[in-house]
This record gives structure tokens, C-alpha cells and sequence, in this order.
């Protein structure tokens, strides 16, 4: 998932008209500017809720990555059934994109929805947490399933939210962060549960179902401080709106079937890449860890640092980048050299004995370059009435396309090892060469 | 390509069954050469490979001897003069230590040892070019500890992980433990081996890195127990095995094991002489280096969870085989990589098309 918050990145809009200014500012009440929903300390407040708004979904949505070796011991499983629990995350996601948004401005409301999809979040973790505690895999499913009605809707509500409380003032700022806020909630995520399992495992006294269990139940109440936090800004939100008396907002993007029938080629052509791009950068992130203790002698804890690089990388880098590649233009090229980069750091762990710092690093830098240059693009192939639905679709098919391949990779692993796995993904990267100088063209 | 033709005798010119345990010989004769096969279960099991330089050497059997277990000399190959190299491998001894904070380091906590050559081993049972070999003690519960022996006539893998190369100077030995009643619930195993060679004991344990791991996924490395005497290729023999065991007998992904051995160490050839009659029979002065291999890794599951361990080795003579990219696997990594880079220059090839016909807007200028 990870990867709409960035797309929002385009749908800012940076004019800040006086006249808006003046009417946002104008009640002349005396009030403390921190109390102020027109004044910046106000919405500095707003912004650390909206920030921990995401951090719920962000840190329990990898918890069976980080979690990978104790889960299929726990629970006797394979590699396959494990990659499943991201597969019934994402399989939902294939289509709720394109409602998740469009319940949010025509159904509940944005802030109802945001409570409304908080809630699935955590209803969805402790039902997975339960699954595990009882050894119960359906259970499991279902909660990653429930989860994940949740968590990609909330991340829509988590944007709309920004573009109400931020257009024309910090929105770039405010993406920006949320965007290092998932990678933080991934990387705390990925360092910190095998801790908690040892320590749970103590308090329990061995390693089994329930010690996974409890550890995943005390992953949930990262889920209910997000929940809490769409309470607050729920609350926040009516007294800005009582005050500034304005209209609830719209995201703007109504979702509309019919729009997918005039993309331009050009626009195919993106969605191809971006899936043959992402499906090469998670699923491997999914099933690193064993990878980096076995062919690299890391010790569990150091696989897991290096798994998490990527993210930790991607935190600060992606801000900077993302000036950089407005501040040039040439979307294609960067683009370009994001996939060079990534195919080069494939090639690295495949084939080579090298030091994966480097390779991981490398994935790292070109994978915030790619998510930077790539989904501002859409931006312009698409008249903007059809942004959402074109950023939806983009979503969507991500989310299909992640979840066929996660299944792919458990399969070719199981069966034929990491290498085989590698010039596998080697292939989904070097595929995307094709397609851009197709871009380059057009 | 080396094709050997095998012939497998078991007790070979002995008028009874004898008492105390099998005896197998597996001849495989070259264009040139015959390799021996000797598989014996008087003790502690032992394998015996004599590599001889004639495709006309016998091995010839002095049961009296050899049953008595006290002189050299109840087995023999002849001519004797034809022998180009002998290796031994002796399973001595299966360690059980607590690991009750599960650290999977056997320095304490050990329970006593079994003694291999006490076992009651079973006979051996022969299928094809494969002998079972299981020993059962009381204190196993209904458990036994079995070896399966495979010799092959060509070079190979075996259809089960870790699916080793084989050629055909080399033989396949499985050991696993199977059903065995642990001594405490945290309990993991070591299996104690000692090598027996000629002139130059297997002294020295080399680690091989391998970027493919199609045929044991998730296992780069692979462990070679030579003797340290460098391009004598032809006077050599190696025990090799991949570090990973299995715990169940069908085994998936998730029920590798890591395996990790202990440094060699030179034995009392006299012990061992006493604990295998073969190397009794064989050998007049042995030289015996010992390793311990140790299974499981901190953190994994202990031997209780599903009572059940594999583990597999190779022993030969000759240079270890090594492994190669399997054509399949150049196949997909031509196609995979190659069609992608025909792509690229079939798009490098439209953008110069389309720059041609619509103009490059970087001409040149005269520089004045």
C-alpha cells in the first residue's frame, strides 16, 4: 500500500487566494492561536493527528513481515500460505480503491468516514490478532481482509483531510510528512515486534500461537491511537467548520467508471510501469529477511534492518527528491534512471556476494526517485476531472497486481529459490525499459 | 561422461547370516578402474570406498577375522598394489544436549551420549542402489535413528532437497532421526562422524559460496571436509554436504534447519578401530579426524516439535563435485533478461525512428 499517499502530492493546489485568506481569518473573536483553526499553531495540532491518523494502518499493515519467521513457526505454514495474508490485503483493494474514495464524499462524509474506516482497521487487526492467538488461519485471513477495507480508504481520508486543512498553505509539507509518518510506522513496525514477541514469549513463557497472539494484540493498540486520533480531528474538524463556517469538504474525486474509457495510451503505459515496478520492490521486501540470513549470514535482527533500509531511506528522501525532479521536470528520465538503479540493485543481491547495504541502499534512493517522478505524470495525461479516477484505477490495479504476484513469489520460491525469484523480478524491471521508451516517444 | 557398471553383494562368500550386523559390497566398475563400495553395520556404521586403478579388483572377506574384531587383515582388496585411494567415514556417535534457553550452542547441558556401535541395528534393507540401515536403542521410545546409502552408476542429483550433486565417484549417505523420544523438550542433536583416510586425514572444512540455490532454495553455501594437500585431485576424497537439514521427511520451505559443524579434530585411530569392524579389518594404522555437526539454529523449533530430522552428505573420492547453473535456469535467465533487452533495443530503435522523421532539435552550430 504505502504509495497513494504520494499521488496526492499532485492534487495540492497551491494557490492561496487573499480573498480566502481574509474570509478564513476574518472572524475577529479573540482567541488563542493555538485554539485558532485559522491560524498556523492550530493547524500544527491538526497536522500531528493527521499524521498518526495513518500510523495504525501503516505499522500493523507489515506485522507479518516482521514477524515472518516466528508466524510460519508458529503456525506451521509455507511460504505461500504466509504471502496470503498480504494477498487478502490486497486482493479487496483491487476494487475498493475506486469506492473508498467515492463513500468518503458522497456516503459518510469525511469525517464519519475516517471514524468509520478507523474502526474497520482496528476491528480488522484484532481479529487477525485473535486468528493467531487461537491458531485459527481463516481467522487471520479475514482479519487482514477486514484490515484492509480499512486501511487504504483511511489513507484517502487521511489526504482529503490534508487538502481541507492545508490547500493553499503547507499541503506540500503536510504530504511530505505523512508520506515519512508511513514509512516511520513501517520501519518502527519492522525493528521493534520481534522485540515485543521476546518479550511477550517471556511473559508467556514459550513461543507458540499465543505468544503471537498477544504480540499482534498490543500491535492493535497502535490501531486504536489512530482511531482516537480520527475522534480528535473529527471533533477538530466540526469546531473548524462551526467557526470558519465552511462547507464540509470534497476531495473532488468522484469516481466515475466511464472516465477509465477515455485514458489516453500514454496513461496505460504508466499503470503498466508503476505495477511492474511495485511488484518488484514489495513482495521482495516481503520475503527478504530469510534471504539476508541465509546468503549473507545477517542474524536475524541485522536481516531485519536491512529489509527496512528501503523505508528508512525513502522517509527523507523522498521530500528532497520529489524538489529535485519539480525543479528540472523531465518526469520520463528520472523515471529512467529509477528503473536503472533498481534493476542495477537486483542485479546486486542476485548475482553477487556484495555487501546488500549497498544493493538495499540503492533500492532505497531509486524507489523514493520512481514514486516521486512517476505519479506526478498522470498529472499531465489526464484532464483534471478524471485525476481521481485515473489515480484510483492507478491504485487499483497496483493492488492487483501485487497481489497475483505475491502469490507468484511464494510459489517460484518454494519451488525454485531465491535466485530464480530474482532474475524474476530482474525480468518485471527490465520490462519497464520497453514501455518508457515507448513514453519517450509519445 | 562417466558411466559405472554396479553389483551389489551383500555379506559377500559368507556361508551364514552374520551375527552382529550386514556387511554390503557395491563394485562399480569403470572403463579403467573399479570403485568399492563398503557398507557395514559390525559396530558403528561405517562406509568404505577403495578406488582402485583395474577394472579386475576383488575385495575378498576373511569372516573368521573380521568377526572377531581384533586383527587387520579380515578384509583386503587385491591386488593390493591397484589401490589408488581409501577413505572411511564412521558415524561414532549421536549428542542430545538441553537448550533450554535456546541458544542452539552445544557447550553444556549434554546428556549422555549414544553410542552408535551399541544400536541394535536392523538388516540392511536393499532397494536398487540403496541401502537402509536402521538402529533402534530402548531409550529411543518407538523412534530409530536409519542411513540410507545410495550409490550411483553417473553423475546426478537426487530428486529430494538438498538435491546434492552427485557423480559417480561419490555416494549419498541420508541420516535421519526419526520418532526418537527427546530426553528433555528443548532437546537438539549433533551427530558425531570421524573420517578415515590414507596418508592425508580430511583435516579441513572448506565453505563454497554459490549464487544459485534453485535446487535447495534459501541454501547458498556449501561445506567440503577435505585433506589440505592442494592439486593431488586424483589422491583425494571429501565428505560434502549442504549446511541444512530437514525436519520433516516431506519437506517444504519453512522445515530447513541450518546446520553448523564443529572444527576436525585428529582421533585415536585405535577407539575407532574398536568401534567399526570394517575399519578393524581394513585399516593397519588409521588416520582419524572427527567433526561434530550440529542442527538447529537459536530461535528454531526444537527437535520435539516435529520429531523428526534429515540430514544428507556426500562422500567421494576425487575433487568435489561443484555445482553449475542448471540449463533451465540459463534458460529463464536468457529469456527473462534477454527478451526484456531485445525490448529495450527495439525501443532504443522507435526513439531514433521518431527523432529522425520529426527532426532532433540538437544540431549542430557552428561554434563562431
Amino acid at each position: 500500500m504505502a504509495d497513494f499517499v504520494e499521488r496526492q502530492n499532485l492534487l495540492e493546489d497551491d494557490e492561496s487566494s487573499p480573498a480566502e485568506r481574509r474570509s478564513a481569518s476574518g472572524d475577529d473573536r479573540p482567541m488563542s492561536a493555538i485554539c485558532d483553526p485559522s491560524r498556523l499553531p492550530h493547524r500544527a495540532v491538526v497536522l500531528v493527528f493527521m499524521c498518526f491518523l495513518g500510523f495504525g494502518s501503516y505499522f500493523c499493515y507489515d506485522n507479518p513481515a516482521a514477524l515472518q519467521t516466528q508466524v510460519i513457526q508458529d503456525l506451521n505454514l509455507n511460504t505461500a500460505k504466509f504471502m496470503q495474508l498480504y494477498a487478502w490485503y490486497s486482493w479487496p483493494n483491487v476494487v475498493l480503491c475506486f469506492f473508498g474514495g467515492f463513500l468518503l464524499d458522497r456516503v459518510f462524509g469525511i469525517r464519519l468516514g475516517t471514524i468509520i474506516f478507523s474502526l474497520f482497521v482496528c476491528v480488522g487487526q484484532v481479529i487477525f490478532a485473535a486468528g493467531a492467538w487461537y491458531d485459527l488461519f481463516w481467522l487471520m485471513e479475514l482479519g487482514r481482509f477486514v484490515f484492509g477495507i480499512g486501511g487504504e480508504s483511511l489513507a484517502v481520508a487521511q489526504n482529503t483531510y490534508a487538502v481541507n486543512w492545508f490547500k493553499g498553505k503547507e499541503l506540500n509539507l503536510v504530504f511530505g510528512l505523512q508520506l515519512s509518518m508511513a514509512r516511520l510506522g513501517s520501519t518502527v513496525n519492522m525493528n521493534i515486534m520481534g522485540w515485543v514477541y521476546n518479550k511477550v514469549a517471556v511473559v508467556v513463557g514459550s513461543p507458540g500461537p499465543t505468544t503471537l497472539g498477544a504480540s499482534l494484540m498490543i500491535a492493535a493498540v497502535t490501531c486504536l491511537f489512530s482511531l482516537v486520533c480520527a475522534l480528535v480531528l473529527g471533533f477538530l474538524d466540526k469546531r473548524a467548520e462551526r467557526i470558519l463556517h465552511k462547507e464540509e469538504g470534497k476531495t473532488g474525486e468522484v469516481i466515475k467508471l466511464t472516465d477509465v474509457k477515455d485514458f489516453p495510451l500514454t496513461l496505460w503505459l504508466v499503470f503498466i510501469i508503476c505495477v511492474g515496478y511495485y511488484v518488484a520492490i514489495f513482495p521482495f521486501i516481503g520475503l527478504g529477511q530469510v534471504f539476508f540470513i541465509e546468503k549473507f549470514n545477517f542474524s536475524p535482527a541485522e536481516a531485519r534492518a536491512v529489509n527496512s533500509i528501503v523505508y528508512i531511506i525513502s522517509a527523507p528522501a523522498s521530500p528532497v527528491l520529489g524538489f529535485v525532479v519539480d525543479k528540472t521536470g523531465r518526469n520520463v528520465v528520472w523515471v529512467m534512471m529509477a528503473v536503472v538503479a533498481t534493476l542495477a540493485a537486483h542485479m546486486m543481491l542476485a548475482f553477487t556476494f556484495w555487501n546488500p547495504w549497498i544493493a538495499m541502499s540503492l533500492l532505497g534512493v531509486s524507489y523514493s526517485l520512481l514514486a516521486c517522478a512517476l505519479w506526478p505524470m498522470v498529472a499531465f495525461m489526464v484532464p483534471e476531472h478524471q485525476l481521481g479516477t485515473a489515480y484510483g484505477f492507478m491504485q487499483s490495479i497496483q493492488n492487483l497486481g501485487l497481489a497475483l504476484i505475491a502469490m507468484a513469489a511464494g510459489a517460484i520460491l518454494d519451488s525454485r529459490g531465491y535466485l530464480v525469484l530474482e532474475v524474476f523480478f530482474c525480468a518485471c524491471i527490465c520490462s519497464q525499459y520497453f514501455y518508457l521508451s515507448f513514453l519517450l516517444v509519445f | 561422461y562417466r558411466m559405472l557398471k554396479l553389483t551389489l553383494q551383500l555379506n559377500p562368500n559368507s556361508t551364514s547370516v552374520p551375527p552382529g550386523g550386514d556387511l554390503l559390497h557395491v563394485r562399480a566398475v569403470g572403463d579403467n578402474d573399479t570403485l568399492h563400495f563398503l557398507w557395514c553395520s559390525q559396530g558403528a556404521p561405517t562406509l568404505l570406498i577403495v578406488h582402485t586403478n583395474t577394472s579386475n579388483s576383488l575385495v575378498q572377506v576373511n569372516w573368521t577375522q573380521f568377526l572377531s574384531r581384533n586383527v587387520s587383515g579380515g578384509l583386503s582388496v587385491e591386488p593390493q598394489s591397484s589401490i589408488q585411494y581409501s577413505i572411511a567415514v564412521v558415524f561414532s556417535r549421536l549428542l542430545e544436549y538441553d537448550d533450554a534457553n535456546d541458544t542452539a550452542m552445544p557447550d553444556s547441558d549434554f546428556f549422555p551420549p549414544y553410542e552408535l556401535q551399541n544400536l541394535n541395528w536392523n538388516r540392511l534393507e536393499l532397494f536398487d542402489a540403496k541401502a537402509r540401515l536402521c538402529g533402534e536403542t530402548p531409550e529411543f521410545g518407538n523412534g530409530s535413528l536409519c542411513l540410507t546409502l545410495s550409490v550411483f552408476d553417473s553423475d546426478g542429483r537426487a530428486e529430494s532437497w538438498p538435491r546434492l550433486l552427485h557423480s559417480a565417484n561419490s555416494s549419498q549417505l541420508e541420516v535421519w532421526l526419526h520418532g526418537i523420544m527427546p530426553r528433555s523438550a528443548n532437546s537438539r542433536f549433533l551427530l558425531e562422524m570421524q573420517a578415515v583416510g590414507g596418508d592425508f586425514p580430511l583435516s579441513r572444512v572448506d565453505v563454497r559460496q554459490f549464487i544459485d540455490d534453485e535446487f535447495t532454495p534459501s541454501i547458498f553455501k556449501v561445506s567440503q571436509w577435505v585433506s589440505p594437500v592442494k592439486g593431488g585431485s586424483d589422491v583425494s576424497g571429501y565428505v560434502q554436504w549442504k549446511p541444512v537439514a530437514y525436519r520433516q521427511s516431506n519437506p517444504a520451505l519453512e522445515d530447513a534447519t541450518p546446520c553448523r559443524y564443529s572444527d576436525p579434530q585428529t582421533q585415536d585411530g585405535n577407539a575407532t578401530a574398536a568401534s567399526s569392524a570394517l575399519i578393524q579389518a581394513f585399516f593397519s594404522q588409521p588416520n582419524i579426524t572427527g567433526l561434530n555437526v550440529s542442527f538447529g539454529l537459536a530461535g528454531e523449533p526444537f527437535y520435539n516439535s516435529t520429531r523428526f530430522l534429515s540430514w544428507t552428505m556426500l562422500v567421494g573420492v576425487g575433487a568435489p563435485p561443484v555445482d553449475t547453473f542448471s540449463p533451465i535456469v540459463l534458460a529463464i535467465m536468457a529469456v527473462g533478461l534477454g527478451t526484456p533487452m531485445i525490448l529495450l533495443l527495439v525501443g532504443g530503435a522507435l526513439v531514433c525512428l521518431h527523432k529522425r522523421r520529426h527532426g532532433s532539435p540538437a544540431t549542430y552550430q557552428p561554434i563562431n
